[in-house]
């Protein structure tokens, strides 16, 4: 859908260097769970109902501004479909954040979290950082997940929890930049563990402050 | 999807958009890099600022930042945690809501790792200690697609029109998880096939005539450097970073470069992940074998260690014309040498006054662009003196050119006189055992060929040698074309170093630049029509 000028959008993007760094974050889930509807509404703010089934993987690049510094965000979406597993499953090791989604009208969707959970586990680094998000929130009347499901399989993982909406804009901006916060986080950690000057000190020097409200105003 | 040839033909256009993508995303990772180049490049910057702009005595106690001169009692400095040195209170950054503090280089040597994303590379590591630092999965994909399709470098195509056509276009019909099978490194199965942009390498300057197209700098001095610039410099996945230190002892005039370690270097051969790496450095603008030092080979690692110091005898007054260029090298199967990246250091602006040791981490670089700087095509001047010399009575020219061969008494002579040269690439001591090669290139292609006496230990040798091209006419000569070369003698039967080059007459072409050539060019046809006069020119060597 609208790939033109989606690609014109993503050059534009893409060709700016006025950044301080770069996440790489990828979206997993069943195939059909909304994962391009997810990166559309965040990256373009667009929303298209018809199921349109991702070729292999796409990205979309979108530029935030969070604790006082401008990150860049490359943001791999990948078909759901097993047929594409060989390839999507080699994006896992460059990304350092994972969404994983599923679809809280869909039991099958919500039961297959467990496996792309062992995914990640293999083909990604130690420190992976995993939010898990229930989609399509907006359809209340077709629920078959309850949110405490939801909640006590992502508390049972590891991962922070979220129910969103692409639809209805619900939880879409909330969700990135709270995996955004997360990295940031594992990297003062990683680097200050590593670093003998500052041990101690529980945080570095420009991530602190993580909790600050979010900029609701922000270009993004 | 349900029949078997919509799903053939679905795939071909799968494959059209997933290329799409990579390409989309080869554009972001260029970008990217090229931040990352100039993170590096500026923390460079910030480490040898410290490190060169010393002028401090050795007992005097120095901020290692700023060099300001340490109290003894007040402002006596304090030592940075992150690299050991002593630093003043202003090259201090405090982190903040702490009373931990870094010097001003380590604090940046953090910030890189932060924006460059090492961080994550240095945990992921960890985990798979063999991966490649920057390379992406949609590199390897495009890589692998490169080499199936045989195409070297695809532009995005538009979408085929029928399949036929696009079977054809492609060579091989492919479904994309074909594509995608060497991303398994897991599976040994497909890692072999030739490295795709290894084998066509194109530079092998030393192939190239001569004096072909124009003076070209590069193609000169790569004649003499055996082998060793014959590597494969298409590698453009340069990674990592090198250690090393620099000591110069104004005493024994002994120049020492301490070679500690590599890390995250690139694969030599990245299909088999190999890596044999060692380093090699000269002290530019001297590129000959006498002037080459080495490491040993490390062998199967991507962080070697070395810990090897590599000595130079220079003269203090040849090291502010010098650059040093540490470069690094895979050595491969059949001695191929796969180029792994190189750091310049010109030494003009480094400070041997702290005798101090101090190893720094310098980023690898691609090669150089050549021909980078135009003062570098200057490789010094050649002064000489011509003369045409006619035998007394006119003749006609048509005569003249049949029979040189039997009465050369009637037919001119062609005198030069090789005066010296100045500014020559000289050795790291300074001098050059250096001579004259001159080659008269007839029409017919006839050449003859002269030789000067070797000149010892000079920089600037003054032969007064004088050659004589016997038997040939002014109209010969205005078809010809003189090259004069100047060498620097080998020791030991290993080959002559080409120094510089010149070419007057004919075959100057417009691309060597007729600009500066056109004062030569009128002196040259001065000599050719004045006979029996001396003229002096100055050529300039290339």
């Amino acid at each position: 859908m609208a790939s033109a000028t989606d690609s014109r959008y993503g050059q534009k993007e893409s060709s700016d260097q006025n950044f301080d760094y770069m996440f790489k974050i990828l979206i997993i889930g069943n195939s059909s769970v909304g994962k391009t509807s997810f990166l559309f509404r965040y990256a373009d703010d667009s929303f298209t109902p018809a199921f349109v089934s991702t070729v292999g993987i796409d990205f979309k690049v979108k530029t935030i501004y969070r604790n006082d510094k401008r990150i860049k965000l490359q943001i791999w979406d990948t078909a759901g479909q097993e047929r594409y597993r060989t390839i999507t499953t080699a994006y896992y090791r460059g990304a350092m954040g994972f969404i994983l989604m599923y679809d809280i009208t869909n039991e099958e969707s919500f039961n297959a979290v467990q496996d792309w959970s062992t995914q990640i586990k293999t083909y990604s680094w130690d420190n992976a950082q995993v939010l898990l998000v229930g989609n399509k929130c907006d359809m209340e009347d077709e629920r078959v997940v309850s949110s405490e499901r939801g909640r006590q399989l992502a508390d049972h993982l590891g991962f922070e929890f979220f129910e969103a909406s692409a639809k209805d804009n619900i939880n879409v901006k909330q969700t990135f930049e709270r995996l955004v916060d997360v990295i940031c986080e594992k990297m003062s950690e990683s680097l200050d563990t590593a670093d003998p000057a500052v041990t101690g000190a529980k945080q570095g020097p420009q991530l602190t402050d993580q909790q600050a409200p979010p900029h609701q105003d922000c270009a993004c | 999807m349900t029949q078997e040839i919509n799903l053939n033909s679905l795939k071909e256009l799968e494959r059209e958009v997933i290329l799409q993508v990579l390409y989309r995303d080869r554009e972001v990772q260029n970008v990217e890099e090229e931040r990352i180049r100039k993170l590096k490049t500026h923390l460079q910057h910030l480490r040898w600022k410290g490190a060169k702009s010393t002028s401090q005595e050795h007992r005097e106690q120095s901020c290692a930042r700023c060099q300001r001169v340490l109290g003894v009692l007040l402002n006596r400095g304090a030592v940075c945690r992150g690299c050991s040195h002593r630093v003043c209170a202003e090259c201090r950054v405090f982190l903040r809501k702490t009373r931990a503090w870094k010097c001003t280089v380590c604090f940046e040597d953090r910030n890189v790792k932060i924006k460059s994303g090492q961080w994550f590379f240095e945990e992921r590591a960890k985990k798979f200690p063999m991966e490649g630092n920057h390379e992406t999965a949609g590199a390897k994909l495009l890589q692998s697609y490169q080499k199936l399709s045989k195409i070297s470098v695809v532009p995005p195509t538009p979408p085929p029109h029928s399949e036929n056509q696009c079977e054809r276009a492609f060579g091989y019909k492919l479904s994309s998880p074909d594509i995608l099978k060497s991303l398994h490194q897991e599976d040994p199965k497909h890692s072999p096939g030739p490295v795709l942009e290894q084998e066509d390498s194109p530079s092998s300057p030393a192939a190239r005539p001569l004096f072909s197209e124009g003076l070209r700098h590069e193609s000169l001095i790569s004649i003499n450097s055996t082998s060793t610039e014959m590597g494969n410099f298409d590698n453009t996945n340069v990674t990592g970073e090198i250690e090393f230190a620099l000591r110069y002892c104004f005493r024994t005039h002994s120049l020492e470069i301490t070679i500690k370690a590599c890390r995250s270097l690139a694969y030599g051969e990245e299909r088999k992940r190999k890596c044999n790496p060692y380093v090699k450095i000269y002290l530019l603008p001297d590129r000959s074998s006498q002037g080459k030092r080495k490491t040993r080979v490390q062998k199967n690692t991507v962080d070697p260690t070395f810990q090897e110091t590599l000595k130079y005898q220079v003269d203090p007054g040849q090291l502010a014309a010098r650059q040093l260029q540490v470069s690094v090298w895979h050595l491969g199967a059949l001695t191929r040498r796969v180029f792994l990246g190189e750091v310049l250091v010109p030494l003009a602006t480094w400070d041997f006054g702290d005798s101090a040791t101090q190893a720094f981490w310098y980023p690898l670089q691609p090669k150089a662009e050549k021909c980078e700087d135009s003062r570098s095509v200057n490789n010094g001047e050649l002064d000489i003196r011509a003369k045409l010399v006619l035998p007394s009575g006119p003749r006609p020219d048509q005569e003249a050119g049949e029979g040189t061969e039997d009465q050369p008494s009637l037919d001119g002579q062609l005198c030069l006189v090789v005066l010296g040269a100045r500014n020559l690439p000289v050795r790291s001591d300074g001098t050059l055992n250096s001579f004259v090669k001159g080659c008269l290139t007839l029409p017919d292609q006839h050449k003859l060929r002269l030789k000067s006496p070797v000149l010892k230990k000079q920089a600037c040798p003054q032969w007064k040698h004088s050659f004589v091209f016997n038997g040939v006419t002014t109209s010969q000569l205005k078809q010809s074309s003189l090259e004069l070369t100047v060498w620097d003698q080998a020791i030991f039967g290993m080959n002559d170093r080409l120094l510089g080059g010149a070419r007057l007459g004919s075959k100057e072409e417009p691309a060597g630049g007729t600009d500066s050539c056109s004062p030569l060019k009128l002196q040259w046809q001065k000599v050719l029509s004045s006979p029996n006069l001396w003229t002096d020119m100055t050529l300039i060597l290339h």
